[in-house]
C-alpha cells in the first residue's frame, strides 16, 4: 500500500534569507502599476468591505475629469478655439464694450473649485450657477458627443478594472533560463528598460554566486514584452517573444559565445495571447490570439491556422484568453480557454481532435473554476501535462484523458500565471515551481511519476512527493536591506512589491552538492534570485526532521554587499529621475492667458514678510504661528502658542485626520449648555483683558462655531466669572495692524494661489483651509465680539 | 458594536489561517499546530457560506500535520480524526477514509480494516443518504482489505500444500475473505468510473477460483462499456487476461487494435507489431507498418531501439522485395516534411552515434531508404561507421546505393 501523498520528498533548503538581487536595477524609471484606489470611488473599498458586497463602485466622473484636463485639445479643441474670445478668465471687470460679447469665467472656476474641496462631503449641493452653465453647453461644447466619449471611457475603465482584478497577458511569464552548454555558463533572457521593450540575452556563470558575464545581447522591440518562451531542440536554443501584437523568435547556436539571432518576426490584428516554443522540432512554435485563432508557426513554412472560433470549447465564457502547448506527438497541439484543453491534430485539424481536460465534474472542479495554466511537462514526462485553475492543480495523462492523474489545492492567493519544471532523473521526484504575479506567491512542490514502466499500471501511479514549500518572495527582501528615510522606505517597497513578471530556474550540479537557483523577474524590470541546497540524506533524528527549513537569518555577506550595491543604483536612479516623478499636471498655460500669468513685477510686501517669516521659522526650526505680525514681536507669538490639549481647529483638524470629522461636528454643534456659558464667560473676561491685541493667528482657529454660540446665547443671563484660568496670561500690546481682508480675499482666490505657484494639490488644502474662517462669521452680532473672534482662544477651553 | 466585533473576527480568522498556511508551506509544524489550536475557535461563529468551511480546513490541515508533526501519535490522530467525524457530518465518510489510509500508512491494517466496517454500517439520517459514493468507496477499500487477507491467506496455504498437509480452517477464512471481497468489489466496479486497483483484485481473485467467463465479462465491460472514461489500462488488462488464457490470435489483435487506436504510443505497440509481421495477410502486415511508424511518431520512442529495429527491418524486407512500396510511400508522405528535422538532424545522428550506436545503425538504415543516400543522418552514420570499421555499415552503405532509385521512388 503505497499512499498517494506521504512518502518524503527531496529536501530542499533555502540558502539564503531572502531573494538575492541578480543585476542592478532596472535604472530607467518605473512607473507604479494601476492600484485600485486610482480608479474606484473613494471608500468604495472601506464600504465594500464593510458590506461584504463585490460590486465595486468606479470612479466614473473623476476619470472623464481628468480626460478633460489631460487632452484639452481633444476633448474642447475646436469649440474652445472658437468661445476663446468670449470666455474671460481674469480677475479684473469686464469692459462695457465686450460685455455683450463675453462672460467671466471666474466665479465659475471658484465654485468649481470649492466643490472639489467639498468632495465626500454629505452637506454638499449643487451650485445653481454650476447647473445652468452644464445644461446650457452640455450639447455643444464637446469635440465628441458626450455621451459617446462617456461610453468609452467607462468601457475603458471597465477593462482597467478587470485587468486589475485578474490580468492574464503576462501568462508564461517573461523570463527564460538557457541552460549551460559547457559546464557552468548558462543565458538569461528577460526583458527591460523603461517599458520594457527591450529584450536581453544576459550570460550568467553559476558558481558560489550566480555572477553575470559580459554584457548582455541587446534588442530594441517596439512593444511591452509580455512572454519569453524557450526551449532546446538539437542543442540550439529557440526563444518566442511575445508583446502584443508581434510575435518574435531568435535563435541561440549551440556553440558558447555565440551571439543570438533574430529569425522572424509575426505581426498580429488582435493581441497575442500565447506563443510556445516546439520542443520536438527546432523553428517551430504554437501562437494564440485574442479572438480565439490558434496557429502553427514554422519559420520555414510560416503560419498555419488550425483553428479559429470565438466561441469557448465547452461552456460559455466570456474570457478571450487561448493557450497553446505541445504534446508528446509533434504533430499535435493542444489548445486551451479558460474552460478545458482539447488536443489537435495539425494534420487534420477539423477532424482529429479530442479533449484532454473539461472544468467540470470529471475533474471534480469547484464552481467557478477556470483553467489558468497548462503546461507541457514533456521534460519530466513524455505524455503528461499540467493544468492549473485558480484553485486546483492537475497533472493529465494524454493516454488517459479527461481524468486527472494527480490533483491539489495549492490554495495560493492569486492564481499561478508562471510555472517551470525542473524534471528529476530517474528515480528522482520531478520540481514544479509555481509563481503567482500581484502576490509574488512562489511555491516548489515535488512529485514523482514513473516513467514508463513495462506493466499497465504505471499509468496512475503518480504522487506528490514530499509537502509543498513556500519560496522567498522578492518583497521578502526588505527588512535585510539598509534602513531607509522614510519616503526612500516607501519608493523601495513599492519597487519591490511590484507584481512578478516571469519565473526561471536552473539547477546547479557542483560535483555531489546539488542546488536549484531560482530566478524571478519582476514588472519593474528587476531579477532576483534565490538558492536552494539539496540535502541527499535526511537528517537521521526525526525531531530535527520535523523542524528543518532553519532558513538563515540573516544573508550571507556576499549577499549583503549585492543588497548594499543595489540599493546603492536603486537612490541613485531615483535621484536622477526626480524631474520626471512629478505627478503628471497640466500646463498652466492652457487655462490663462499669458498677462494673466504674468509675474507680478517686484515681490508685494505682503510676500516679502511671508517670506521673511517662512525663513526665520526654518532657521529657527519652528512653526509658523501667523503670516501678519511684525517680527519685532516674537516673544508674543510663543506665549500665545497653545501649551496643552488642542484648539478647537486642531482638534478638528485631527478629527478629520482620522476621518471622524462627522461625529466631531455633530459633538460640536450639541455642544452643551454649559460649557457655551462657560467659553463664553471666558471670553469676555479676557476680552476685557486683551482688549487692542489683535492677531492673524485667530484667523488660523475655528470662529464659526464660535459666532454661532454668541449670537445663540446673547440673552442668557450673565453669570459671575470665573476663575482665571492659569495657562491665560493676558498682556497688553502694541496694537498691530488687523487682518487685511485683502490678504484674506487674495488667499482664497484659487487663481492668486496658481499664481504664486502652490501647487495644486497643496492649493485645495490651504483653500480649505482658509475657507474656514473666511466662510466664519457672516457679520457679527456686535463689534466686541468680532474682537474678541480675533483673540486667540486659550487652550483650557477646549 | 456587534457588526464591527463579527469583522474584526472574520479579519484575525483569516489571518490566522494565512499563518497556519505559511507555518505549513515552510515545513514548521510546531508553530501551524500552535495556530492551528487558535483558528479552532473559528469554529464558534462559523457563518461562511463558502465552500470550503472552517470544519473542513481544520480537518484538512489537522491531518496535513498530524502527516509531519514529530510529536504526533496514532492515538492522538484517532481522536483528532472522531472530532473531526462529529463536526462535518456531511464529510464523515471522507474523513473516515483519511483515517483509514493514515492507519494503513502506519502500519496498523486491522484497525483500518475495523474502521471501514464501522463506517460502512454508519447511518445518520440525510447525511448517509448523500455520501452513497463515498460509501461504495468505503466499500471497495474494504473489499480490497479483503483481497490482502485472502492473498495472505493464499500464500500460507501454498507454503503448506508444498508440505503436503492441508489446514481446513485457513482455507475457510480464505473463503471467507474471497466471498466478503468479491461482493463488495462488484459493487464499484458497476459504477462508471477508473478503477483498475479494484478490477486487478477482482480479476484475480476470480481467476483463482477459475471463473474464466465471469473474469471476461468484468473486463469486457470496464474496457468497452461507453459510459466509462475511455481508460488504454482497460484494454491491456483484457489483452494481458486473453494472453494467459491462451485465446486465438485474432481476439489478441483485435484488442491490441483498440489500444493502437486510442494510444498509439502505449509500450504494447511493439509486440503487436511483431504479431502482425508474423501474419500472412498482407492487410495485417500493411497494419503493422502503421502501427510502428505511428509510435515512432512520439517524443517518447524518440531513442526506442526495439522499435527502430523493427521499423528497419519491415522497411528493409519491402524494398528488398519490392513489393508494397507504396505502403512506405503512403506513411511517409504525411511525415516527410517534419521526419527528417524530428529524427535525422545532423545534430541527433552526431548525438546517437556518440551514445547509442546501434540506434544510429538501425535509424540510418530507415534514413537511407526513405530519404535516399544523401540524406545527412546516412551520411554521417555511414561514414563514421565506415571510419570506425564496422562490417555491418558497409554493408548498409552498399544496400543503400544498390536501391537508391527505388529509395528516391518512395522519396520523390
Amino acid at each position: 500500500f503505497v499512499p498517494r501523498r506521504g512518502g518524503m520528498g527531496e529536501s530542499w533548503q533555502p540558502a539564503d534569507a531572502a531573494a538575492i538581487p541578480l543585476l542592478p536595477p532596472n535604472t530607467t524609471s518605473w512607473i507604479p502599476s494601476l492600484e485600485a484606489q486610482d480608479i474606484l470611488y473613494p471608500g468604495a473599498l472601506c464600504r465594500k468591505l464593510r458590506t461584504g458586497k463585490s460590486a465595486a463602485t468606479l470612479d466614473f466622473t473623476k476619470q472623464l475629469g481628468h480626460f478633460f484636463v489631460d487632452h484639452p485639445e481633444d476633448a474642447f479643441g475646436s469649440m474652445g478655439q472658437l468661445l476663446h474670445q468670449n470666455f474671460f478668465l481674469g480677475n479684473s471687470k469686464l469692459k462695457v464694450s465686450a460685455r455683450n460679447s463675453t462672460i467671466r469665467m471666474t466665479a465659475l472656476m471658484e465654485e468649481i473649485d470649492r466643490l472639489e474641496a467639498r468632495r465626500g462631503c454629505p452637506r454638499q449641493r449643487l451650485v445653481p450657477r454650476l447647473r445652468w452653465f452644464s445644461h446650457l453647453c452640455r450639447d455643444w461644447l464637446f469635440e465628441v458627443p458626450l455621451g459617446l466619449l462617456a461610453e468609452c471611457v467607462h468601457e475603458e475603465l471597465l477593462l482597467q478594472w478587470a485587468n486589475l482584478l485578474f490580468d492574464d497577458s503576462c501568462t508564461g511569464g517573461a523570463l527564460a533560463w538557457l541552460p549551460p552548454k559547457d559546464l557552468c555558463t548558462g543565458c538569461l533572457v528577460y526583458p527591460g528598460g523603461r517599458s520594457m521593450n527591450h529584450l536581453y540575452f544576459q550570460d550568467v556563470v553559476l558558481k558560489e554566486l550566480p555572477r553575470v558575464q559580459a554584457s548582455p545581447a541587446q534588442f530594441e522591440l517596439n512593444g511591452r514584452i509580455r512572454q519569453v518562451a524557450a526551449a532546446r531542440v538539437d542543442g540550439e536554443d529557440f526563444v518566442g517573444v511575445r508583446s502584443d501584437y508581434h510575435c518574435g523568435v531568435w535563435r541561440v547556436p549551440g556553440r558558447i559565445g555565440a551571439a543570438p539571432t533574430p529569425l522572424q518576426v509575426i505581426r498580429t490584428d488582435v493581441p497575442a495571447s500565447c506563443l510556445t516554443v516546439s520542443p520536438h522540432l527546432p523553428g517551430e512554435l504554437a501562437v494564440c490570439t485574442q479572438s480565439g485563432a490558434i496557429y502553427l508557426w514554422s519559420i520555414e513554412i510560416g503560419l498555419q491556422r488550425l483553428r479559429h472560433d470565438t466561441q469557448t470549447m465547452f461552456f460559455r465564457d466570456h474570457s478571450s484568453w487561448r493557450w497553446s502547448d505541445f504534446t508528446a506527438h509533434p504533430r499535435v497541439l493542444s489548445c486551451a480557454d479558460r474552460t478545458g484543453l482539447q488536443c489537435l491534430d495539425a494534420r487534420a485539424p477539423e477532424r482529429c481532435h479530442f479533449d484532454l481536460f473539461k472544468v467540470g465534474q470529471e475533474a471534480n472542479c469547484q464552481q467557478g473554476e477556470r483553467v489558468v495554466l497548462p503546461m507541457y511537462l514533456g521534460r519530466a514526462h513524455p505524455s503528461q501535462h499540467l493544468v492549473t485553475t485558480q484553485f486546483s492543480l492537475y497533472v493529465l495523462d494524454e493516454r488517459l484523458p479527461m481524468v486527472p492523474v494527480l490533483k491539489w489545492a495549492h490554495m495560493m492567493k492569486a492564481p499561478p500565471l508562471f510555472s517551470h519544471l525542473t524534471p528529476g532523473g530517474p528515480g528522482r521526484s520531478h520540481k514544479v515551481l509555481l509563481g503567482a504575479s500581484r502576490t509574488q506567491e512562489l511555491l516548489l512542490l515535488q512529485y514523482r511519476g514513473k516513467r514508463r514502466g513495462l506493466r499497465g499500471g504505471s499509468q496512475s501511479a503518480c504522487q506528490l512527493a514530499g509537502s509543498p514549500q513556500k519560496l522567498h518572495s522578492i518583497a521578502g527582501c526588505l527588512p535585510y536591506l539598509p534602513t531607509q528615510l522614510p519616503h526612500h522606505h516607501y519608493l523601495l517597497q513599492q519597487r519591490l512589491g511590484a507584481p512578478a513578471a516571469g519565473l526561471a530556474t536552473a539547477l546547479q550540479e557542483d560535483g555531489p552538492q546539488e542546488s536549484l537557483l531560482v530566478f524571478q523577474l519582476s514588472e519593474a524590470g528587476d531579477i532576483f534570485y534565490q538558492r536552494l541546497t539539496h540535502e541527499a540524506v535526511e537528517p537521521p533524528d526525526p525531531t530535527l526532521r520535523d523542524e528543518a527549513m532553519p532558513s538563515p537569518a540573516v544573508p550571507s555577506p556576499a549577499a549583503a554587499l549585492r543588497y548594499r550595491r543595489w540599493l546603492k543604483e536603486f537612490c541613485k536612479g531615483c535621484r536622477e529621475q526626480r524631474p520626471h516623478t512629478w505627478p503628471p499636471t497640466f500646463s498652466q498655460k492652457r487655462i490663462f492667458t499669458r498677462r494673466e500669468l504674468e509675474i507680478p513685477a517686484g515681490p508685494s510686501t505682503l510676500h516679502q514678510r511671508a517670506r521673511q517669516q517662512l525663513r526665520q521659522a526654518m532657521q529657527e526650526g519652528g512653526r509658523i504661528q501667523c503670516w501678519d505680525t511684525l517680527p519685532s514681536q516674537p516673544p508674543l507669538l510663543q506665549l500665545l502658542e497653545p501649551s496643552g490639549g488642542l484648539d478647537p481647529l486642531s482638534a478638528r483638524l485631527t478629527a478629520a485626520w482620522s476621518e471622524s470629522w462627522c461625529q466631531w461636528w455633530e459633538e460640536r454643534s450639541s455642544y452643551n449648555v454649559a460649557q457655551r456659558q462657560q467659553a463664553l464667560r471666558e471670553r469676555r473676561r479676557r476680552q476685557k483683558r486683551a482688549r487692542g491685541r489683535h492677531s492673524l493667528s485667530a484667523s488660523f482657529t475655528s470662529s464659526h462655531t464660535y459666532q454661532s454660540e454668541l449670537s445663540e446665547l446673547s440673552d442668557v443671563p450673565q453669570l459671575p466669572p470665573p476663575p482665571l484660568s492659569p495657562t491665560v496670561l493676558p498682556r497688553e500690546t502694541a496694537s498691530s495692524p488687523p487682518p487685511s481682508p485683502a490678504l484674506d480675499e487674495a488667499l482664497l482666490s484659487s487663481q492668486s494661489l496658481r499664481c504664486r505657484g502652490i501647487p495644486k494639490e497643496r492649493r485645495k488644502t490651504l483653500r480649505d483651509y482658509l475657507s474656514v474662517c473666511a466662510e466664519g462669521p457672516p457679520e457679527p452680532p456686535e463689534p466686541l465680539a468680532s474682537q474678541a473672534s480675533q483673540a486667540c482662544i486659550p487652550s483650557s477651553q477646549s | 458594536s456587534s457588526y464591527e466585533h463579527k469583522l474584526d473576527f472574520k479579519k484575525s480568522k483569516e489571518a490566522c489561517l494565512s499563518y497556519i498556511q505559511d507555518a505549513m508551506l515552510q515545513k514548521q509544524w510546531k508553530r501551524a499546530a500552535e495556530f492551528l489550536t487558535y483558528y479552532i475557535e473559528s469554529l464558534e461563529k462559523d457563518f461562511s457560506r463558502e465552500s470550503v468551511g472552517p470544519s473542513e480546513m481544520i480537518w484538512r490541515m489537522g491531518a496535513e500535520i498530524f502527516c509531519h508533526h514529530s510529536g504526533s501519535s496514532v492515538k492522538e490522530f484517532n481522536s483528532f480524526t472522531e472530532q473531526m467525524k462529529t463536526l462535518g457530518l456531511k464529510r464523515y465518510l471522507k474523513i473516515s477514509l483519511e483515517h483509514t489510509f493514515y492507519l494503513l500508512c502506519n502500519g496498523l491494517i486491522d484497525e483500518a480494516y475495523q474502521n471501514l466496517s464501522l463506517a460502512e454500517s454508519w447511518r445518520f439520517g440525510e447525511y448517509s443518504a448523500t455520501q452513497d459514493e463515498e460509501k461504495k468507496l468505503i466499500q471497495a477499500y474494504k473489499g480490497l482489505l479483503d483481497y490482502y487477507s485472502w492473498c495472505k491467506q493464499k500464500n500460507i496455504l501454498l507454503e503448506h500444500g508444498q508440505d503436503g498437509f492441508e489446514d481446513l480452517s485457513v482455507e475457510q477464512e480464505m473463503h471467507n475473505c474471497f466471498r466478503k471481497a468479491a461482493v463488495s468489489l462488484q459493487e464499484i466496479i458497476k459504477i462508471p468510473g477508473v478503477w483498475d486497483l479494484f478490477v486487478k483484485c477482482y480479476v484475480d481473485l476470480l481467476e483463482f477460483y477459475g471463473d474464466h467467463n465471469e473474469a471476461h465479462q468484468v473486463l469486457n465491460e470496464y474496457a468497452y462499456n461507453s459510459k466509462f472514461p475511455a481508460n488504454p489500462n482497460a484494454h491491456v488488462y483484457l489483452y494481458q487476461f486473453l494472453k494467459r488464457h491462451g485465446e486465438p490470435k485474432k481476439s489478441l489483435i483485435s484488442a491490441l487494435k483498440i489500444l493502437h487506436d486510442i494510444v498509439p504510443s502505449h509500450e504494447l505497440m511493439i509486440e503487436f507489431n511483431t504479431m502482425l509481421q508474423k501474419s500472412k495477410k498482407r492487410k495485417k502486415r500493411r497494419l503493422g507498418l502503421e502501427v510502428i511508424f505511428a509510435a515512432l511518431d512520439y517524443a517518447g520512442w524518440k531513442e526506442n531501439l526495439k522499435a527502430w529495429s523493427c521499423l528497419a527491418r519491415q522497411v528493409k524486407q519491402i524494398v528488398i522485395s519490392e513489393k508494397h512500396l507504396d505502403w512506405i510511400k503512403q506513411e511517409w508522405n504525411s511525415r516527410k516534411d517534419w521526419w527528417p528535422a524530428f529524427h535525422f538532424s545532423r545534430y541527433l545522428a552526431k548525438r546517437n552515434w556518440q551514445e547509442n550506436e546501434s540506434l544510429s545503425y538501425e535509424k540510418a538504415v530507415v534514413a537511407g531508404i526513405l530519404l535516399g543516400k544523401d540524406c545527412k543522418y546516412f551520411k554521417y552514420v555511414s561514414h563514421q561507421g565506415c571510419k570506425a570499421q564496422v562490417k555491418r555499415f558497409r554493408i548498409l552503405k552498399k544496400f543503400v546505393n544498390k536501391h537508391n532509385p527505388v529509395c528516391l521512388r518512395i522519396s520523390g
